[in-house]
């Protein structure tokens, strides 16, 4: 508990500290109190509220797309026809437990302008594309890139969460739905839908949260660039405060920014333990 | 006229699916196939290596130049950082966990605000409470060591392995640790003779879960490490993408490295990792 409290006391209040000085070890000596200036520069950066712009679409853009391919492996995975269910969940488990920045050196030698991706497209007699490299690309092609990665990763944690979903509800019911004529797509509609809703929600909530949190994956394959086009609001507070690439390069700016985020955090985390009944859970 | 169909549809849907859950594996395969591959041959677009080599994997524990491609150095100190830390953090977290559960789950402690608190820990993004946890390991003078690490692995593992084991504590019969307790065991002994016994898989589980967790964490060591002394295996990868050039060969043996036991591990608990990542009672 002590160890806890050391790990998330202090920095609460170092954050909350830190917000109003100025301060970065290679140039001051001492923090410097500077008041509300930060959130004037905070105002003022415009990178900072396109990163977060950014993760906002790239979690738009991903979160869809594993929903639906997570449900639908997930219906796969559990129809009356599947055999060997449980092989092809094990395997299905390997991508979201590969450590994300290996997942991003993969993906660095699938994108490249002449890897199998490419030659796949051009084997299909489409035009190639620069994914990863700026010069002669589209630029918001690493964006999308990001987005193939995250959906790659993510779409097993579906995929397993709806299985168990879907399993856990009672199966008299879709015997007595069976025998009074249902189809499979109606009893899939009227019935697994419904029922896995709770789960579904918790689900959703959950992959939304971390979305927020996506840094390694773009540190390994493009380290926010080219320019700043993949460059997440995770990775911008990386970039303000522990690299030399930032505009402002200070450890109060970074504790606001820190903040901001924790803020997102906080508000979506309130809501998924709302809807988790964690009592039940611990002692029912 | 179903019925008549009904082997053929299972057959064929068993192998679409199983098609597709290979596809989906691809990208992963593709890694493998490229860390087999001579230097030649690394940016080829096929999949099996035409004079497959070991030269990858050899020069990784030995550190290699490959003329102007860049350099560098073996992965061994690498690995025995992520080694010691993973697991010491691994024991460390799941008797934590299993301390804050027992006292959670049996006598309330701290009632559903508490629980609540250490589940929501799990939520928080990493980089935006590491500045001060930077400053902390600084102050301590662990800075760049493996026990800084175990320090703050803990922020990520202590909430999942907590979380296990209360369900698994939650299954132990709670007769027989109120029986002990009769009989004269002080809480501590209950909970160590009578109920940590009887979690068994759960504890082994949660243990395995910490270990995964701390073997794949990226971003702690990446802030709180910066040489050989304290860097462990996500970071060294890291650095080929951005510091040794393109040196696809190496950098995907190291990948295959470090993705193999957390795979293997993975599989072995396979159950519980779900469990634990869905929040799943």
């Amino acid at each position: 508990m002590a160890f806890l409290i050391l790990l998330v006391i202090y920095p609460t209040v170092y954050l909350w500290g830190m917000m109003f000085f100025s301060f970065h070890p290679a140039r001051d000596p001492y923090p410097k109190f500077v008041g509300l200036d930060n959130f004037r520069i905070l105002m003022l950066d415009d990178e900072s509220w396109s990163s977060l712009l950014r993760t906002l679409i790239l979690l738009s853009i991903s979160v869809p797309i594993q929903i639906a391919l997570g449900i639908l492996l997930a219906v796969l995975f559990t129809s009356r026809y599947t055999r060997g269910s449980l092989i092809l969940r094990i395997l299905i488990l390997i991508p979201m437990m590969i450590p994300s920045v290996i997942i991003g050196l993969n993906w660095k030698t699938i994108l490249y302008s002449h890897g199998p991706l490419n030659e796949l497209i051009k084997s299909m007699g489409l035009e190639p594309q620069a994914w990863l490299s700026m010069p002669f690309g589209n630029p918001s092609n690493t964006l999308i890139c990001l987005a193939i990665l995250d959906v790659w990763q993510w779409t097993p944690f579906i995929t397993l969460a709806m299985v168990s979903a879907f399993e856990s509800i009672p199966k008299d019911i879709y015997e007595a739905a069976y025998i009074d004529g249902a189809s499979g797509f109606k009893i899939f509609r009227l019935i697994t839908l419904p029922m896995s809703k709770s789960s579904f929600v918790t689900i959703l909530m959950l992959r939304i949260i971390d979305s927020l949190k996506i840094f390694d994956t773009v540190y390994s394959l493009t380290y926010g660039g080219p320019g700043n086009t993949t460059t997440t609001y995770p990775f911008y507070i990386f970039k303000t405060g522990f690299t030399l690439m930032s505009l402002h390069p200070s450890y109060g700016y970074t504790a606001l920014l820190s903040i901001v985020l924790l803020g997102v955090a906080t508000a979506l985390t309130t809501i998924i333990m709302r809807i988790l009944k964690i009592d039940e859970i611990l002692w029912g | 006229m179903i019925l008549v169909k009904r082997g053929t549809l299972t057959t064929a849907i068993t192998a679409i699916s199983f098609a597709i859950v290979l596809l989906y594996l691809s990208p992963f395969m593709w890694m493998i196939g490229v860390s087999f591959k001579p230097i030649a041959e690394w940016g080829a677009p096929y999949f099996f290596p035409q004079n497959p080599t070991l030269r990858n994997y050899m020069e990784l524990t030995t550190g290699a130049v490959y003329g102007v491609r860049g350099h560098f150095p073996s992965i061994m100190p690498y690995l025995i950082n992520s080694l010691a830390s993973s697991s010491i953090n691994s024991i460390l977290t799941t008797f934590l966990g299993a301390m804050v559960a027992y006292t959670i789950q049996r006598y309330r402690f701290g009632g559903t605000r508490l629980a609540t608190w250490i589940l929501s820990l799990r939520m928080i993004p990493p980089v935006a409470v590491m500045l001060p946890l930077v400053v902390i390991v600084k102050t301590f003078g662990i800075y760049d060591t493996v026990w800084g690490l175990i320090l703050i692995y803990p922020l990520i593992t202590l909430p999942l392995t907590t979380w296990l084991m209360i369900g698994a504590i939650k299954n132990v019969p709670r007769d027989t640790d109120e029986a002990a307790l009769v009989d004269g065991c002080t809480e501590i002994e209950a909970f160590f003779r009578i109920v940590l016994p009887q979690t068994g898989a759960g504890l082994a589980a949660s243990a395995t879960i910490a270990f995964l967790f701390s073997w794949s964490e990226f971003l702690i060591p990446l802030l709180i490490t910066q040489s050989t002394k304290g860097m462990t295996l996500t970071v060294y990868a890291a650095y080929f993408a951005q510091e040794y050039g393109v040196l696809w060969g190496p950098m995907s043996a190291a990948g295959v490295v470090i993705a193999l036991p957390v795979i293997v591990f993975a599989i072995i608990v396979h159950k519980y990792l779900v469990k634990g990542l869905t929040l799943a009672a």
